[in-house]
């Protein structure tokens, strides 16, 4: 059996899962709806397979996230889901911390989102008993709009080293275009594989690189409320 | 002097840091240390004095909101506790405060400000919030360079300045530079880490202006109440009759076991107060119908002996089986292989092929009735647990 799967199951089938302790970058266009592949991670994930997913978010509040799941009427696993919640602070709303969330400063305060991981870490691992973690990371774009490239790099560097010592899977959004190539490439030295998407014609094909022997086929897919669906291949 | 108001730091620095000068925090990434620096400025600030808190990475009300959290009242001191912005203009927000750093990511302009502050203020101690986000924004060399500047103004107006400082994987030579020849003080502030980090501990890497006290504490975060020190619990497993209870009594300094008959059937429980560093050790009954009680145990615990009957490899797989269930939870352990004084002992490492054991996991061999090994086995298993502080 594979340490992890991404939920969207022809994608799983060509990779045959991930391996534990592998860190893989999530690109795509804005506008792509990669929040609502990664959310469809997270709960397959967590409903599904048990894990405990860790979402550090600078982009939605965790309250705003934990509503969109109300919404689309999926039940989230609470006692395995733990989001950093990056924005409210900053914009200076509520912050109020419990068992699922936890409020950093700000995008810039990469040390105290770096200790609300551990946290959460230690809480599912030791506490919990919950060996399968993920962390997913939405999104290192609005990181780095605050702190440079090597700070960012850093940061990563000793947390990509975390989740291969803890046997977790790490996914970290990043949005392609935004960045130059130079800096893209050198985030890309951390990552075991990518989760690669592009527009063409109005279409949207998703990919996987580097976690399998070749990299995927690229799948045309569509999203529809919650459901990330697989509709053609090319 | 000020006091840090850290539990036992004030003891291990002699009373708290003289006027005049520099200690930095060193913070492993993922350790909530930067409170250290918070609780420093507070203990200075209860005592009457004044606190410049120097904030790079969020806002001065964050940190007010922070004071609360911890049940710290800030009216208090109101007109005693200043701070330098340097967050606020980052993002293009104005600010309130006294001083400012208009521009975090030019070290001259940063430098302008503190030093204008130094001049200005009584002898005060000033507290940087996050080093380490100065050196992201302003360059290593050239924060460096700055810092230097400081403590030798600091020096020169009777300050105190505390630096929270975050270990990310800078250059050796900052890293070098920061932990050994910048400051007066550093204090290591790390993490305990098998797969994932679950304890917090403190201890003097360095501090010129007093005797060096080379302990570490474990400490906890509480929100109210800040940094409060926390005694760990070591456990001590193994299978029927390979010397636990024997063992737990060797390394205490007081002990008790509960039993029937000489056998344990509860549980041993000792504490150790050996080269400053303090633990509660609880020893767990050897046969299989208790084995509830060593995943009760090994949840809280913080490390692990394993005890082995040198000569008896029969039991082997017992043992193992009582490894997996407190390898499950993650925690550091050693092998004790004990009873080395009778005949037919197996070698350390003939047990070490016979159980598999990976070369990073230590066997330390021990006669624990003559108490011959046990604490050299426990400054081992504590280099394991603190990573060798």
């Amino acid at each position: 059996m594979s340490d992890y799967t991404l939920g969207i199951k022809e994608l799983d089938a060509v990779i045959g899962g991930i391996k534990k302790g592998s860190n893989i970058m999530f690109i795509g266009p804005p506008m792509c709806g990669k929040e609502i592949i990664l959310y469809s991670i997270l709960y397959y994930g967590t409903a599904k397979n048990e894990n405990a997913v860790i979402t550090v978010s600078t982009r939605e509040s965790a309250t705003h996230i934990l509503e969109w799941f109300k919404e689309q009427k999926l039940t989230l696993p609470l006692s395995r889901i733990g989001i950093v919640d990056c924005v409210t602070k900053t914009l200076g709303g509520a912050s109020v911390e419990n068992e699922n969330i936890k409020i950093a400063s700000s995008p810039v305060d990469l040390t105290g989102i770096g200790v609300k991981i551990s946290q959460f870490f230690e809480e599912f691992y030791m506490k919990k008993n919950t060996k399968k973690i993920q962390l997913h990371i939405n999104s290192l774009s609005t990181i780095l709009m605050y702190s440079n490239i090597q700070t960012v790099f850093r940061f990563l560097h000793v947390f990509t080293g975390r989740i291969k010592a803890a046997g977790s899977m790490g996914i970290y959004v990043i949005e392609s275009g935004m960045h130059d190539e130079q800096a893209i490439s050198t985030l890309k030295q951390l990552f075991d594989g990518m989760i690669e998407i592009k527009s063409e014609n109005d279409k949207y094909f998703i990919r996987v690189v580097g976690l399998s022997p070749k990299p995927t086929n690229w799948f045309e897919y569509e999203i529809e409320g919650a459901n990330v669906k697989i509709v053609g291949r090319k | 002097m000020i006091e840090t108001g850290i539990p036992k730091l004030d003891e291990f620095l002699g009373g708290g840091i003289p006027n005049g000068k520099t200690l930095v925090y060193y913070i492993q990434p993922g350790v909530e240390g930067e409170i250290f620096g918070l609780q420093t400025i507070h203990s200075s600030l209860k005592k009457g004095g004044t606190g410049l808190f120097v904030v790079s990475s969020t806002t001065p009300d964050i940190i007010k909101g922070q004071f609360r959290e911890f049940g710290w009242d800030i009216h208090l001191f109101q007109d005693r506790f200043l701070f330098v912005d340097a967050y606020n203009s980052l993002i293009g927000a104005p600010s309130n405060e006294k001083y400012v750093v208009s521009k975090p990511d030019n070290i001259e302009a940063f430098s302008k400000t503190i030093i204008d502050a130094m001049k200005e203020l009584p002898p005060s101690t000033i507290v940087f919030g996050s080093l380490s986000t100065i050196i992201d924004l302003c360059g290593e060399k050239e924060t460096l360079e700055a810092v230097r500047t400081w403590n030798k103004m600091a020096n020169l107006y009777d300050h105190v300045l505390v630096y929270n400082f975050t270990a990310w994987p800078y250059s050796e030579e900052t890293l070098k530079a920061i932990k050994e020849d910048m400051f007066n003080a550093v204090i290591s502030v790390g993490g305990i880490s098998e797969r994932v980090i679950f304890g917090q501990y403190f201890g003097i890497f360095k501090a010129d202006w007093t005797k060096e006290i080379k302990k570490s504490m474990l400490f906890r975060v509480l929100r109210p109440g800040g940094i409060k020190l926390y005694i760990p619990k070591i456990l001590v497993t193994g299978p029927f009759d390979s010397g636990k209870s024997t063992f737990v009594h060797a390394l205490s300094t007081r002990a008790i076991s509960v039993d029937r008959m000489g056998t344990t059937i509860a549980l041993d429980h000792g504490h150790i107060d050996y080269k400053g560093f303090s633990a509660d050790i609880f020893g767990t009954p050897g046969q299989e119908r208790f084995d509830p009680i060593i995943k009760l145990l090994s949840g809280e615990s913080m490390g692990v002996f394993l005890i082995v009957d040198s000569t008896n490899p029969t039991d082997f797989v017992r043992a193992k089986q009582m490894l997996e269930i407190t390898k499950s939870y993650g925690l550091p352990y050693v092998l004790i292989a004990n009873k080395q004084d009778l005949a037919g002992a197996l070698a350390p490492e003939e047990i070490r092929k016979q159980f598999n054991l990976p070369h990073d996991i230590p066997i330390v061999p021990v006669v624990a009735k003559d108490k011959k090994g046990v604490f050299e086995a426990f400054e081992v298993l504590i280099d394991k647990i603190t990573g060798g502080l």
